[in-house]
């Protein structure tokens, strides 16, 4: 046993050398949380000093100019109205989404097929992006070609949708299932078919978390590149007298498109062509982000969280 | 929001999330019309020279008008079996001028200006729009442009005042039954949900079937022969398809982008779970969101325009424009949430009797941390590595943008230099001039690609999930 | 029909009973209701059978939860399913509504004739039969959305088209609730205390004119003052509802009930799973005065549970 009188304050104080590990630790993984928060300061501070240049002398110009060959008067305009189709024709597919989520979450139960359901969306969701591409490529460019055009808005929108598919089943599944029992409970205590249940307390219970699934989605098809390069998006393109439909069928581009092949030009002059269209495409993801966080907001309150 | 209590000769409001909903159904059917009149154009076109009109202006003509006359003329003929009348939002009955005059301005709005904007140029119609909602913001209330778009016409509730359900008599099972309306509706809403909940198989298979079938096609294609796999590069234009270079470059990115993200992630993650206060999280979780939210494409340009000049060229100046080191930074910035937040999940798993245990024991936070949560937490941070790993590899635009050698490229063992994975080279074939025709053994390779790429991360997603599921420590 | 209001001016024995409520085991509070000294005629009806239960089993997958139950619930009594925890009271209070269909494992055998019809029969469907037999739950679970809404949610439902607003009353006024929210119908429900919330839920159920109401425990989530609220209640709306009450608090069941039911769970030899059991059905004076069987002496007089 150890002779009470020598504890003192000094032996109950952890000594220095005993510390240095945990000092050491602490160091290296608040190092790491640094670094985390310098990479996406680095990003954003790169690129809005790239970008300042010309999206000061020429913002306006930049936004509603097509690209060119001239630095000058490049802009992206069509890369602006082929991302907000290509985010339009996502939308249109999200209750297919939700629909699939619905089902796993309240109509399947526990057979193989809503296994199989949930493990090819599972498996979906790890698959590369640039094979969506291969497969809008086979599918909605060769294939439906009637319909879509061939190389065209569509077939990419068609494409990301899919892509964004599986993120939209898993986000509104967990939203789903999130929502308590007691409330599902006494919907059928007082007489609701399961639908009703479900589209009356159900779904607008799990709101919420679904429109975050939704913005992640739409997030994610307006940042997406690698589908786009393998089905054809062009930097610039004319439309000389095409009406709307053929526009529509026809050749098209985005933002991601626009930054890849600004981006892959080696004179300097188009850095700053690059990086402003990059912030474009920022800010457009962010206020989708925004609209997503007032419109939660607005629902969690109403719904008494 | 939602349903104020009504007082009786009132008008009954439903709320506005379910007249948006009404608002985005008829968007859908706005959209099905102009469908269909593409299609018979598309049709036409090859008989008469087609419609001459836009398809989708077509169709808005007819949904403005729909909307200023038929939907009114329903509700008029509608309402009058109940005596009541339609009123607008505000509770004052309204005539059909009014009403159409309306609705013809929302259509204009809803419809029109949106395609205006398409057909033309997009950013100065939004400001438009964006200014004319201002205003009408400030002239007419708050709320007042959601409810022009969402639709002003209300109805009152048909009917007059309901009575408690009758109470019948129960004698035989008969009277157990429910009306066919509601299970229709029920029967219906089940079998369409299973429907689409099987678009998700429905896709899988078609990439599947798809991809492995055109890869076959390589296979066996005349021209190929497997000797053709070994070479000096890959030159698919030139027949030439040494895998192994874009096997090399693909395990230079990923290994430099683990070499990243590991550290930081799991140093994020032990920050995270065991050492920051509520507060501290709420300012670091959405920091590795932000940073997960950043399209690739944007990565891309960084590290070709900071990485590499601020970054390597101080270090070694012998580094290039692009090189696969300046790419490899670029996916482990990208692929840093991922491990962070997997790793984290797993790590907050870990029940809080484990660690008071080693507290009580006299154990410090950074023994906690490393000998407890870490092995508890280890099948959780190996799925979180592994994932990043297949992100890493399935990662396109980066090495597009930054590594360089789109047309071609040699082997190559120095980071330093340009090189190419298996995604990029991808990319690059797709987005070549001669992929128009789709044929040619130089674009099947990109199927070849494709059906490889798809077998390792599907193998690389089940060995996660094993790992998960297998050895989980048991709590 | 006549509404009544729920506060009798002649309640002096009422305050009392809420006093003693947080008593102990007192046998001389135990005075059962049908020799009710209060004035008002408590003698149990001979009506009809509302219910006949025979050779009740319900099993969760291989789990044996309840065995053999037989009972007989007669038209606007209150019957009480009393009895020790996780001896299947509120198991087989869910099987008088198909409630346990919702859940996937739950398999019933044995016969419950609602009036006469065997309400598993294949032809029944369960969303009809919970129109007529409405369930109050243990802890309120009231929707995330107004007070009238929720109210108004059953008969909106059920299909019932026009102005709710007098069938919302008449439901607020038998649940005792109007008067405290009828300035404020268009707020939330979830502002309210536990004991109004569970008197909303009880007005939500009334309001689909059901012709019993399942209780599984109203009170267990609530002070005694609002517990003292709502036995009142029960015993205002006997006359229009029968009415099963699943009760921990045996002497709750003395105070209310006209029949009561004691449950208690057998441990299996062979699995060492619980399995419920019915001992005794009778008379709540019975049961309380003069069990026949002596696990039921044991239980009231507080000897165990």
């Amino acid at each position: 046993m150890h002779d009470r009188q020598t504890i003192s304050l000094d032996s109950l104080r952890a000594r220095r050398g005993d510390d240095a590990a945990g000092r050491l630790f602490l160091a290296l993984i608040t190092g790491a949380v640094l670094l985390a928060f310098l990479m996406v300061g680095a990003v954003g501070v790169d690129v809005v000093a790239e970008s300042w240049d010309l999206l000061s002398n020429r913002l306006w110009g930049f936004l509603t100019s097509p690209s060119s060959a001239d630095a000058g008067r490049a802009g992206v305009s069509q890369g602006i109205r082929g991302s907000i189709l290509i985010a339009g024709i996502v939308i249109l597919t999200f209750p297919i989404g939700i629909g699939a989520a619905i089902y796993l979450e309240e109509y399947a139960n526990d057979t193989w097929v809503a296994r199989l359901i949930q493990v090819t969306v599972r498996n979906l969701a790890g698959v590369p992006s640039i094979v969506y591409g291969l497969l809008g490529l086979a599918v909605f460019v060769n294939g439906l070609q009637g319909i879509t055009g061939g190389r065209s808005v569509i077939a990419a929108g068609l494409a990301i949708a899919v892509l964004v598919l599986p993120i939209v089943i898993i986000t509104s599944a967990e939203a789903i299932r999130a929502v308590p029992a007691p409330l599902r409970e006494g919907a059928y205590g007082l007489g609701a078919t399961q639908w009703e249940v479900i589209q009356s307390q159900v779904l607008p219970a799990a709101m919420p978390g679904i429109l975050t699934g939704t913005v992640l989605g739409i997030a994610r098809a307006l940042g997406e590149a690698a589908p786009l390069l393998v089905i054809g998006a062009v930097g610039f393109y004319t439309t000389g007298n095409q009406d709307f439909v053929e526009q529509l069928r026809g050749a098209f581009s985005a933002l991601p498109m626009n930054i890849a092949t600004f981006a892959r030009e080696p004179a300097e002059t188009w850095r700053g062509h690059a990086a402003a269209a990059s912030v474009v495409l920022l800010v457009l993801v962010f206020l989708i982000n925004l609209v997503a966080i007032v419109v939660r907001a607005r629902i969690s309150k109403r719904l008494g969280r | 929001m939602g349903v104020t209590a009504p007082t009786a000769g009132v008008v009954s409001v439903p709320s506005l999330a379910s007249r948006a909903v009404g608002a985005t159904l008829e968007l859908v059917v706005f959209i099905v019309i102009a469908a269909a009149f593409g299609v018979i154009d598309y049709y036409l076109d090859a008989v008469t020279g087609g419609l001459g009109v836009s398809a989708f202006w077509i169709s808005f003509w007819a949904m403005a008008i729909w909307s200023a006359w038929c939907w009114p003329a329903a509700q008029r003929f509608a309402s009058s079996f109940s005596g009541n009348h339609i009123a607008m939002l505000d509770g004052r009955p309204a005539s059909t001028v009014t009403i159409a005059a309306r609705e013809f301005t929302r259509a204009g709005l809803l419809y029109g200006l949106p395609l205006l904007a398409i057909e033309t140029n997009v950013v100065p119609v939004l400001v438009l729009m964006a200014l004319a909602g201002v205003f009408i913001s400030r002239t007419a209330g708050r709320r007042a442009p959601w409810d022009l778009l969402a639709g002003t016409i209300v109805v009152e509730d048909f009917g007059g005042p309901a009575t408690m359900i009758e109470r019948s008599e129960v004698s035989s099972v008969a009277d157990l039954q429910l009306d066919e309306l509601r299970n229709r509706r029920n029967a219906v809403a089940r079998r369409v949900v299973l429907s689409l909940g099987f678009t998700s198989v429905v896709v899988s298979v078609l990439i599947v079937w798809n991809i492995f079938s055109e890869a076959a096609e390589f296979f066996s294609a005349e021209d190929f022969s497997w000797s053709s796999l070994q070479g000096i590069g890959w030159f698919p234009r030139r027949g030439i398809f040494d895998v192994w270079t874009l096997f090399i470059g693909t395990l230079w990115i990923t290994g430099i982008a683990i070499a990243l993200a590991g550290p930081v992630g799991l140093g994020v993650a032990f920050y995270l779970s065991e050492y920051a206060s509520p507060r501290v999280r709420q300012i670091i979780k959405p920091i590795i969101e932000t940073l997960a939210s950043i399209p690739s494409v944007v990565l891309g340009l960084f590290a070709l325009s900071f990485i590499t000049p601020q970054v390597l060229q101080p270090l070694d100046d012998s580094i290039g424009f692009a090189s696969l080191l300046a790419a490899g930074l670029g996916v482990g910035i990208l692929t840093v949430p991922i491990i962070a937040s997997i790793s984290e999940d797993a790590m907050r798993a870990v029940p809080t009797e484990l660690r008071e245990a080693s507290y009580g024991l006299g154990g410090r936070r950074v023994t906690t941390s490393l000998r407890v949560v870490f092995p508890a937490a280890l099948s959780g941070i190996s799925a979180a590595f592994i994932v990043g790993i297949s992100r890493a590899i399935g990662e396109t635009m980066v090495v597009f943008i930054a590594a360089g050698g789109s047309g071609g490229a040699v082997l190559e063992y120095d980071v330093r230099q340009e090189g190419q994975t298996f995604t990029a080279a991808m990319a690059s074939l797709g987005a070549g001039t001669d992929s128009v025709a789709g044929v040619g053994i130089a674009f099947q390779s990109l199927y070849a690609l494709g059906a490889l790429l798809f077998v390792i991360t599907l193998m690389l997603n089940v060995l996660s999930d094993t790992i998960v599921r297998r050895f989980r420590q048991v709590y | 029909m006549e509404y009544p209001d729920t506060r009798s001016e002649d309640t002096p024995e009422h305050t009392e009973d809420e006093a003693t409520v947080t008593s102990m085991i007192d046998t001389t509070a135990l005075t059962p209701q049908s020799v009710g000294d209060d004035g008002s005629s408590t003698a149990p009806l001979d009506g009809r059978d509302v219910f006949t239960v025979e050779g009740l089993n319900v099993f969760y997958g291989d789990h044996h939860a309840v065995s053999e139950v037989d009972l007989t619930v007669k038209e606007r009594e209150i019957t009480a399913f009393i009895g020790p925890s996780g001896c299947g009271k509120s198991t087989v209070l869910r099987c008088f509504n198909r409630m346990n269909d919702l859940i996937d494992i739950a398999r019933v055998d044995g016969t419950v004739r609602y009036h006469g019809v065997d309400l598993y029969d294949e032809s029944v469907d369960p969303v009809a039969v919970r129109r007529r037999i409405g369930m109050v739950f243990q802890k309120p679970n009231p929707f995330p959305k107004s007070i009238y809404d929720n109210v108004a949610y059953g008969p909106r439902v059920g299909g019932q088209r026009g102005n709710l607003d007098d069938v919302v009353e008449r439901s607020l006024r038998s649940a005792g609730l109007w008067d405290e929210v009828k300035d404020r119908l268009g707020e939330s429900a979830l502002g309210m205390s536990g004991g109004q919330q569970q008197r909303l839920c009880i007005a939500r159920a009334i309001a689909v004119n059901p012709d019993v109401l399942l209780m599984d425990e109203p009170c267990s989530a609530l002070d005694p003052i609002a517990t003292g609220v709502i036995e009142e209640l029960m015993k205002e709306i006997q006359s229009d509802y029968t009415i099963i009450i699943v009760t921990h608090n045996m002497q709750q069941a003395a105070r209310v009930s006209d029949r009561t039911a004691f449950f208690t769970a057998e441990i299996d030899e062979r699995s060492g799973q619980r399995r419920g059991k019915l001992v005794e059905f009778d008379e709540t004076g019975t049961i309380f005065s003069n069990p026949g069987d002596e696990r039921t002496e044991a239980y009231v007089t507080g000897r165990f549970g």
